[in-house]
């Protein structure tokens, strides 16, 4: 019905120009990010209600306004034949930036906090499920927690929209879509439309099925509903600290466990296509760091009984799927548990899911490529190929998950080198820096308590921003739109030519 | 039994050459030139130690077991399977058997220590030394000037010969491995490819010979010249030269705090992190050709740009211009040339990095990563592999905007062929592996995120003295347990030979186990 109509507005001749593949991509990105923040305002607004309902009028009357002016935008935008792949990443890191802008400002207009930096920080933390906020709103406002919850809700869904709807039509790692057909057996993302609309499908389920998980463990309805979304988008930011009941503590680990799968192995579930699932060489990775992991941290951390299993699942569970639930350390922690911690958070959970890190299929991705490598120091003309999920990859994915590891580390020590010159001490700038890139959430200290970075200055918290956001974008968008945006700027200043023109006149 | 080639009614030897197998030829040659080294330290030992004895023996040790290995055999296979086992196999029998002088002179028995620590110890140093790391196990427990000359001058010696690499040697003497000799001393250093200094491989390793010597002896006279005495100055060029860090005194250059002394030692250690190659070339040119090469450039370029950093970070955090100026270059230099000298006067002086704020320690830990130029003695992923990660880096980036267009990598005039940026890209990769896994094992060893993360990394890059609890002032005992320092111990022989040949060499013997099984069958 919504088509139907916005079909009907779009007029049926239209002055002017048709655009570029760029401005095409500039405008979905401009409209698509107010849609989105349409929807978290209103949406926000109406939950605000619930409680004191001082911001409801605001909320409403700025979602609807925006959402209006985006769809009149979006009818009026006449898109290019073909949008290159470049310009669709670009796009997408456009609306990201604008979203947080966007929810930014929000959080200054209503209240939830005065100073932009932390507004800033928070929007960010929110949108790239970073769990690095810096804002503790008031209980009672409904309106801004609703708000935090679902911007983190909303950036775990564009993450899955980018991982699965996105990087593989676009140019990147176009093998991890699932598009086969074979055996009449229904895939997950045949085509982009379709991909959406099994991700809203299947994220949403997860999302539904945790917040009765919660609702069920004894949080109040509204607590479940906020504490869901935020284990769904693998965001990690909540209010208080809801976990003290082991039963919620186990909950969130099943959903922590269940979000950090890949949204195709879920599918499968759902389709009923999970016989030989666990043929899976990345899923059963996944499980058994899941194991490992807990059985080392267990061991580390001088862990016993029901509940020391409990507590190392839950703190294992939240590193590896980079959701950052916070816990607070028990026991005696050896030197090689923080950086077990820091570890998983870096490799991060399965591909196509919610989680940042490298993930699981690239790190195997680059086993192999070692491998490979070391065959070919003995056989120099052997021909070998790389093969993950059966399937062979192809060399230009494989260079590109190369040159993903060589920038993760990059953007890693820009990040480090520059909170460290702002006056965190080594250990915390490499804690936050990998924390940062991978959107893993709270940093540890060497003893395993949590750091509060509302403790950083401004600058700190400033600086990690830009990490967190290429990490939830999975790199390449990021850097291709900033190689872009580099390029353009050196095209229009011509700067090139103007040094070599002054070179000839000075001889 | 004949032996190949013999003449009818000529004396037949039923053991020369019995037996096949290059990496027995070749560890043996190499333990007879580490003996050399240990008979010279001997008779130093025996002027101004009283460890005299134990080091004679240890030579007459080393001496009849290379004889023994080199006499019985003769070169095998030379696949390249073979080729780095050999390479491999020589490096670890010249580190084991080079802790020999420690062990029979009991430099690490110091009271209370267990036989097993020790051992360790001795192990440790000895290829710490071999491999041109510079870490070290002597601390204020055991210090460095309570030991003999003679014992000094062989842990000086062992950088030294490490530093060129202990094949290189080997292929300049052997006749029999002329023809793999290249790739042997390949195999020794597969970066990006050895660059032939003469049309034959054994005139090519005489001149890199020359030419480190030649370094070494400029560098001892710049000591002499700037103020050291005459034991010190040999000693410190012999470690320059190598880039491997050890010094005569425990608080290394620092204890001369003399401008002089580290203006030379900055010089000496750009040279010998520059490709060899340019040396000759302007050498034979009479001129300087160095700053043609876009890879010295770019050296020089991090070098500048670090050196800027941490000076102005220092300075900002107290420390007057100058002195930080100073630091800064010296620190930078000695990290960004795997060097690892330090030059702080004491525990939490200026020069002491572990008290620095976290902006420059960060800086120092991209140092630690990289090292110098390919072709010279220096440690690290080295500047080149940096440069074509880069262009790679971007030459992908900018297939996305372009996808249709043909984007080689370029480095200055010329283009890297795809194989090379291939080998890069692989190396990048286990290179990430190792350090990942090394600082899980370390840190579970009981070392700190800091110090487990600086100690893997300057391990594989051979560079000396890390962050942490082993800085500049302290000793590999105080950062590290025992299991933890062993595991150091193999990253150092892996980084030594960038790698692969360590890799491979636990790789390919299973090959020709399987290839052998298969023959027998048949």
């Amino acid at each position: 019905m919504i088509r139907t109509v916005l079909a009907g507005l779009r007029p049926t001749t239209v002055p002017g120009l048709r655009l570029s593949s760029k401005a095409t991509a500039g405008a979905l990105a401009v409209v698509g990010a107010a849609g989105m923040f349409s929807v978290l305002a209103t949406a926000s607004g109406l939950v605000d209600l619930l409680g004191s309902g001082d911001d409801t009028v605001l909320l409403v009357t700025l979602g609807g306004l925006v959402g209006l002016v985006s769809s009149i935008g979006y009818t009026r935008i006449r898109p290019a034949g073909r949008i290159r792949d470049a310009d669709v990443l670009g796009g997408v890191t456009l609306c990201l930036l604008l979203l947080v802008l966007m929810v930014g400002a929000l959080h200054l207009l209503i209240g939830t906090t005065g100073s932009v930096v932390d507004a800033l920080t928070d929007a960010t933390a929110g949108l790239t499920t970073t769990a690095l906020g810096a804002v503790t709103p008031d209980l009672a406002d409904h309106g801004g927690r609703f708000l935090r919850a679902g911007s983190q809700w909303i950036g775990g869904l564009g993450a899955l929209m980018v991982a699965v709807a996105v990087l593989p039509f676009f140019g990147a790692e176009r093998e991890f879509a699932d598009r086969s057909r074979v055996h009449g057996r229904k895939p997950m993302a045949p085509n982009q439309r379709t991909a959406v609309r099994n991700i809203l499908y299947v994220h949403g389920g997860v999302s539904l099925g945790t917040w009765a998980g919660y609702t069920l463990a004894g949080l109040g309805v509204f607590d479940a509903l906020l504490v869901a979304m935020a284990t769904a988008s693998t965001g990690g930011m909540v209010d208080g600290d809801p976990f003290t009941d082991p039963v919620v503590q186990w909950v969130a680990v099943v959903g922590m466990a269940v979000t950090g799968t890949s949204l195709v192995v879920l599918w499968r579930l759902v389709v009923g296509r999970s016989r030989g699932l666990f043929r899976s060489i990345e899923l059963r990775s996944y499980l058994g760091l899941l194991v490992v992991g807990t059985g080392l941290l267990l061991l580390w951390t001088d862990g016993s009984g029901p509940d020391g299993i409990r507590r190392a699942a839950f703190t294992v569970t939240a590193a590896l799927t980079t959701t950052g639930f916070p816990s607070a350390p028990a026991g005696t922690w050896a030197a090689a548990a923080p950086v077990l911690l820091l570890g998983l958070v870096s490799i991060g959970p399965m591909t196509g899911s919610t989680g940042g890190g490298l993930q699981i299929l690239r790190h195997r991705a680059l086993l192999q490529i070692a491998l490979r490598e070391m065959v070919r120091q003995l056989h120099p003309s052997v021909v070998s190929k790389v093969r993950l999920g059966g399937r062979v990859v192809s060399e230009l994915t494989l260079a590109r998950i190369v040159v993903i590891q060589f920038l993760v580390v990059s953007v890693l020590f820009a990040t480090a080198t520059v909170v460290a010159s702002l006056g965190l001490d080594l250990a915390t700038a490499l804690g936050v820096a990998v924390h940062a890139i991978s959107t893993g959430g709270p940093v540890r200290a060497l003893d395993g308590s949590l750091l509060d970075p509302t403790d950083w200055s401004a600058p700190v918290r400033l600086a990690i921003l830009p990490a967190m956001v290429i990490g939830r974008l999975s790199i390449y968008p990021a850097m291709v739109a900033a190689s872009s945006a580099i390029s353009v700027v050196r095209h229009r200043t011509r700067l090139g030519r103007r040094i070599r023109a002054f070179r000839r006149r000075t001889g | 039994m004949r032996n190949v080639g013999a003449v009818e009614g000529e004396r037949v030897n039923p053991i020369k050459g019995r037996f096949h197998s290059t990496t027995a030829h070749v560890s043996g040659l190499a333990l007879l030139f580490i003996s050399a080294g240990m008979l010279l330290s001997a008779v130093v030992e025996y002027l101004d130690g009283t460890a005299g004895n134990a080091l004679l023996l240890a030579t007459l040790a080393t001496a009849v077991g290379g004889i023994a290995l080199w006499w019985t055999t003769r070169p095998g296979a030379l696949d390249h399977a073979s080729i780095f086992t050999a390479v491999g196999g020589t490096w670890v029998a010249a580190s084991v058997v080079g802790a020999l002088p420690y062990l029979l002179a009991g430099t690490f028995a110091v009271a209370g220590r267990p036989w097993t620590v020790v051992v360790a110890d001795a192990l440790f140093e000895s290829i710490s030394g071999y491999t041109a790391t510079g870490s070290t196990v002597f601390g204020g427990h055991n210090r460095i000037v309570d030991q003999g000359s003679g014992i000094l001058l062989y842990r000086q010696l062992t950088q030294w010969a490490g530093g060129m690499g202990i094949v290189v040697l080997v292929v300049t003497v052997l006749p029999s491995l002329r023809a793999s000799g290249l790739g042997l001393i390949d195999a020794e250093a597969p970066g990006m490819g050895v660059d032939r200094l003469a049309p034959r491989v054994r005139d090519t390793a005489i001149r890199f010979w020359r030419l480190y010597l030649g370094l070494t002896v400029l560098i001892a006279v710049g000591f002499l010249v700037a103020g050291m005495g005459p034991f010190d100055a040999v000693a410190h060029a012999l470690t320059t030269a190598s880039t491997g860090g050890f010094s005569t005194q425990d608080a290394s250059i620092g204890y001369w705090n003399s401008v002089a002394v580290e203006s030379v030692l900055i010089v000496a250690l750009i040279l010998a992190a520059a490709n060899f190659t340019l040396h000759s070339r302007s050498w034979s040119q009479k001129r300087i050709t160095h700053f043609g090469d876009h890879e010295f450039r770019g050296f020089l370029s991090i070098l500048a740009i670090c050196t800027l950093v941490v000076s102005t970070l220092l300075t900002l955090d107290g420390m007057a211009p100058g002195r930080a100026l100073r630091i800064g270059l010296f620190n930078v230099v000695t990290l960004g040339t795997s060097g690892g000298f330090g030059n702080a006067t004491g525990a939490g002086s200026d020069g002491d990095w572990v008290r620095w704020a976290g902006g420059p320690q960060m800086v120092l830990l991209f140092l630690l990563v990289f090292g110098g130029c390919t072709g010279s003695t220096a440690g690290g992923v080295k500047v080149m592999r940096l440069r074509v990660g880069m262009a790679h880096a971007y030459r992908t980036l900018r297939g996305f905007r372009h996808p249709r267009a043909l984007l080689p990598v370029r480095q200055g005039d010329s283009t890297v062929p795809d194989t090379i940026v291939s080998r890069v890209a692989g190396f990048m990769v286990v290179y990430g592996i190792l350090v990942v896994g090394g600082t899980v094992l370390v840190a579970a060893l009981g070392t700190d995120l800091v110090t487990a993360v600086s100690g893997v990394i300057g391990s594989l890059g051979n560079m000396g003295p890390v962050l942490g609890e082993a800085g500049p002032t302290a000793s590999f005992v105080d950062g590290f347990s025992t299991p933890a320092r062993l595991v150091l111990a193999v990253l150092m022989l892996v980084g030594r030979l960038e790698i692969f040949p360590m890799l491979l060499m636990l790789v390919a013997p299973y090959r020709s186990l399987r290839g052998a099984g298969r023959r027998g069958r048949s």
